[in-house]
């Protein structure tokens, strides 16, 4: 943080600041306090556009709450959503983590930046592309509306991100600490288990979050590749939007709770996140 | 001794490999190999429970080329990438510099900031149609008091626009925590020395923040350009590519042609075409991701 900037400012500009500042963050919390209202509101209210205040302009209700709460495809959703999501981040690790590794670590024929950006080259396809071959293959392979299918699918646009982000976080760890965990006669797999991973727990969880949060956002395959018994939290809300149009109430609801578990994470990460979003290009 | 050695080092070699390569071939295997049978699937004629029954050449791309809802969408996936991804990059771009200031306060302000980024894009969507409803939406009721009125999802152009604000909503905090760190990283002493001959806060900015976070800047364009020519959530959700197919982005074409009609030979086609075109893109991006990892 500048903080010079701030104390050498005039009155007048540490107004401006705050003014802007203020603006981004009502901008930013609408959306989320519109929900918040309307998911407490009786549908009927929702059309009323002066009730703003609970127990003020409107009586609150919990009514929508529990209506989607306690629909089972809400809750089977969720959980899909959930093991997809955690399915992917630890099956992008297992896959992309040594990789990442072996680029930061050994000369290859090919140059690891090369290598790095070939992984990269993956996040400029667009998942409808790919949509056909995907379909038939779990087909093929009896995933279709499955968790795994999903699992295998995601990991794949997603295997980049643990490449990328890893192969910088192992460079930024010494090869000091590598070269005497050696002396000691530490075999080469476990320098990388016993040393480097462990020194490496940051950028794991920072990793581990920004995949988790994509998968979970992700809607074109679990709306496609689902038809029942995978389906996926979003691809849930996609489906009451054809089927249930305008419903103000239940899309509040949905809103909320799609928001909660990546929102939850990221409170818990932000500080470092900002590494792993540029693929490593800020040093953090 | 030598024999040791040399055993080490064939075994580091190996173990290298084994490292790698199951990353590898993964991304063959479900990249690749996929693509090729894309354009496999763009040259046949695909009936639903048969497979393959014959090759038809060019009469797919031909059907594409020729199809105004494909270019329709192109149409509208370009103006969305126009729009969004400049207005993204400035206004995360102003937020950081605002936040990176250091004034009390910062950090839940960029906490808050930051949070969009974690929203679920089709939620956001939904949750849009209800505030751009033209009954009772707080985006219609704010502007019906200063007299405004636009019918934002009955017509193509209130729809792609109501889209725009709400992936500028979403992703300008991606710009805005990328720039934060990079704004954060900047040595403090270079700021006492261009406070001393700069008459504000903007030249500050112009003269060191912007310079020094350019690197990093570029790469999150170069991101969300990526991202953004993929888009599919938020405008699907919003407008179901409504009213007709007007405000329809290329990836909701494509999923529609594929997944609603089963038209595979036509989907992968488009695809194919989709990929040539933005391959230019491809390439610019390739060229500075490089220079930045370098």
């Amino acid at each position: 943080m500048i903080n010079v900037l701030w104390l050498r400012s005039s009155l007048w500009s540490r107004v401006v600041v705050y003014f802007l500042l203020i603006s981004a963050v009502v901008f930013t919390l609408l959306p989320f306090l519109w929900a918040a209202v309307n998911s407490i509101k009786t549908s009927a209210d929702t059309f009323l556009p002066g009730a703003v205040i609970p127990f003020v302009n409107f009586q609150p209700t919990l009514d929508s709450w529990r209506g989607v709460l306690e629909d089972p495809q809400v809750e089977n959703a969720f959980v899909s959503s959930m093991v997809v999501s955690l399915g992917t981040t630890i099956f992008g690790l297992i896959l992309g983590v040594p990789a990442a590794y072996a680029l930061a670590r050994f000369r290859f024929p090919i140059g690891s930046n090369d290598i790095a950006l070939w992984f990269l080259s993956q996040r400029v396809l667009p998942p409808a592309v790919v949509l056909v071959p995907f379909y038939l293959l779990l087909v093929h392979l009896r995933l279709i509306d499955t968790w795994t299918g999903l699992i295998f699918c995601n990991s794949t646009f997603n295997l980049a991100f643990a490449v990328v982000i890893m192969r910088d976080i192992f460079r930024d760890v010494s090869t000091e600490i590598e070269d005497a965990a050696k002396v000691e006669g530490a075999r080469p797999w476990q320098v990388f288990w016993k040393v480097s991973l462990p020194l490496s727990v940051d950028g794991l969880v920072v990793t581990s979050v920004l995949i988790f949060a994509f998968t979970w956002n992700e809607a074109l395959f679990s709306a496609a590749l689902t038809s029942q018994s995978a389906t996926t939290f979003s691809a849930l809300v996609l489906a009451s939007r054809s089927t249930r149009g305008v419903d103000f109430n239940v899309a509040s609801v949905n809103t909320l709770i799609g928001v909660l578990p990546p929102v939850i994470l990221y409170f818990f990460v932000q500080r470092y996140l900002a590494r792993g979003l540029s693929f490593g290009a800020v040093k953090g | 001794m030598a024999a040791v050695a040399v055993r080490r080092r064939e075994y580091g070699a190996v173990f290298k490999y084994v490292l790698l390569l199951p990353a590898v071939i993964w991304v063959i295997a479900f990249t690749f190999l996929p693509l090729i049978s894309v354009i496999q699937y763009s040259f046949a004629n695909y009936v639903l429970g048969e497979g393959i029954t014959g090759y038809v050449g060019f009469a797919n791309y031909e059907n594409v080329l020729t199809d105004h809802r494909f270019w329709h969408s192109i149409m509208v996936t370009a103006i969305y990438v126009v729009v969004t991804v400049p207005v993204e990059v400035v206004l995360g771009f102003l937020a950081a510099w605002l936040v990176s200031l250091g004034a009390p306060g910062s950090r839940g302000f960029r906490t808050i900031i930051g949070m969009p980024l974690f929203a679920l894009e089709v939620a956001i969507g939904y949750l849009g149609v209800t505030m751009f409803s033209s009954q009772g939406g707080v985006v219609a009721v704010v502007l019906g008091l200063i007299g405004i009125h636009i019918p934002w999802l009955s017509t193509p152009a209130g729809g792609i626009s109501a889209a725009i604000i709400l992936d500028i909503w979403r992703w300008t905090s991606f710009v805005f925590l990328i720039v934060l760190a990079a704004l954060g990283s900047i040595p403090s002493d270079l700021y006492d020395a261009a406070i001393l001959d700069a008459k504000n806060h903007w030249q500050v900015m112009w003269r060191i923040g912007l310079p020094l976070a350019w690197p990093v800047t570029t790469i999150a364009i170069l991101l969300r350009i990526v991202e953004c020519l993929k888009v599919f959530a938020i405008p699907y959700a919003l407008t179901t590519g409504g009213p007709g197919a007007s405000t329809e982005v290329f990836s909701a074409t494509d999923y529609l042609t594929t997944i609603q009609f089963f038209d595979f030979g036509k989907g992968s086609a488009m695809g194919i075409v989709f990929l040539i075109m933005v391959a230019v893109i491809i390439t610019v991006f390739f060229r500075q991701m490089r220079k930045a990892l370098d």
